[in-house]
């Protein structure tokens, strides 16, 4: 009886390693992906990200990297003659600034350029890098007060000003991690900060705690202003992604506006 | 007085963004520097001119300046330098009173105050792009040579 094994081609054998070789290109794609995510999510330039992709695919043999990312997508295509292309997209959602983790990001990826770490390895650094520990949750609120505070006196507010709009700090970032759990759409959630913001600065100069209204509430805008979106959006423009560049520097300037908005549309109406 | 009181609380601003965005050790205190700088920059320019749109745009080159060499020499991302010094530079203020404006209904106001922050953050933006581009372009100019010397 005939086995299977007549009808397969003769290059079966030079098949399977290909297959295989692609499978294994596959998984480190994914890692490096994986990188470039979390690159983006803690607050990496499109162009970094990009910049970094395309250097760890070259450096573990792609012959061509073509890497196109804007703040919510990554699109990366590898060629090499062995096994032709591979195209992985990741859809990025939801961003935390971390710039430590930016920084050890960073560093991993030029250690995988140099190194050439195997898949386990990697994952293992990827994993130290996600799981090190952040500011914890009292040290934020201290964080928020202390923003608050210096931005009502460096503006020109008095000490009252500063106490209130350091504790007003505090109740929006309690504000702030209640709105995060619902998972609710950005400029809602700066609309409702910035309302509440407002009617608390108002509260607190009705009160006796604090004297200016604008003083105390500046020191809050301060504290929710995208600073770091507008300065890498810019960054971006310049360094040639402009479209990725116009997109988050649109975001950043909307939302800028909309907290401006809620906080003069309360003090509008007391 | 005044002046240090700006200061100070510059250092602090910053300070209290570099640990928003979980700046680490020694670079919490480089990067509360630098808003220290920017604003110490800007109070400097006053000297010399009172227009704040050159206040501003000198202020953000000199920390470009600052926060890219910083980065060649503690080996980290620029941007956690440039992002926490920048911001006592922020026209938050401006912005405010434009809106404030927008809704006591002093349309006229509203708009200058309105061109005034949007001309004070493109200074910001030039000057902090204009550094950036040039580290850049060095750079690229060091890889070449060092091919060209193989």
């Amino acid at each position: 009886m005939e086995t299977n094994n007549q009808t397969l081609p003769p290059d079966y054998a030079a098949r399977l390693t290909v297959m295989a070789e692609a499978e294994q290109a596959n998984e480190y794609l994914f890692q490096i992906l994986e990188i470039g995510q979390h690159m983006l999510q803690c607050g990496g330039e499109v162009s970094r990200v990009e910049d970094s992709i395309r250097r760890m695919c070259i450096a573990y043999g792609a012959e061509r990297a073509d890497v196109f990312s804007i703040t919510s997508s990554i699109v990366v295509t590898i060629h090499a003659h062995r096994f032709g292309s591979l195209t992985q997209t990741r859809r990025i959602s939801g961003q935390q600034y971390d710039l430590h983790r930016l920084e050890l990001l960073n560093h991993l990826s030029r250690r995988l350029c140099t190194e050439r770490l195997s898949l386990e390895d990697t994952e293992r650094a990827l994993d130290a890098i996600l799981s090190a520990p952040q500011y914890s949750f009292g040290v934020q609120l201290m964080t928020y007060a202390l923003i608050s505070a210096s931005f009502s006196l460096f503006f020109g507010g008095s000490v009252l000003d500063a106490a209130a709009s350091g504790i007003i700090g505090v109740v929006l970032k309690y504000l702030d991690r209640m709105i995060r759990k619902t998972e609710a759409n950005a400029f809602l959630s700066a609309l409702l900060c910035s309302c509440l913001g407002g009617l608390l600065s108002g509260l607190a100069v009705r009160t006796g705690l604090g004297d200016n209204m604008d003083m105390i509430s500046i020191g809050n805008i301060m504290l929710l202003i995208p600073g770091i979106a507008l300065t890498n959006s810019l960054r971006d423009m310049f360094s040639g992604n402009t479209l990725a560049g116009l997109m988050r520097f649109i975001e950043a300037l909307l939302l800028a506006m909309t907290i401006a908005f809620g906080f003069a549309l309360v003090a509008g109406l007391m | 007085m005044r002046y240090i009181m700006e200061l100070a609380t510059a250092f602090l601003g910053s300070l209290g963004f570099a640990m928003l965005f979980h700046v680490r050790s020694q670079k919490l205190l480089l990067a509360s520097l630098g808003g220290l700088l920017a604003w110490g920059i800007y109070l400097l320019m006053g000297l010399v001119t009172d227009q704040d749109v050159v206040r501003y745009f000198v202020s953000s080159v000199v920390l470009t300046v600052y926060a890219e060499s910083l980065a060649r020499i503690v080996k980290c991302p620029a941007t956690l330098f440039i992002v926490t010094a920048a911001v006592p530079l922020i026209p938050g203020g401006s912005l405010y009173h434009t809106m404030e404006y927008f809704m006591r209904n002093d349309l006229a106001a509203c708009s200058a105050q309105g061109l005034t922050t949007v001309l004070l953050a493109v200074a910001i933006a030039v000057g902090i792009l204009f550094p950036t581009s040039i580290f850049q372009l060095v750079q690229r100019i060091g890889i070449f040579a060092k091919k060209s010397h193989k």
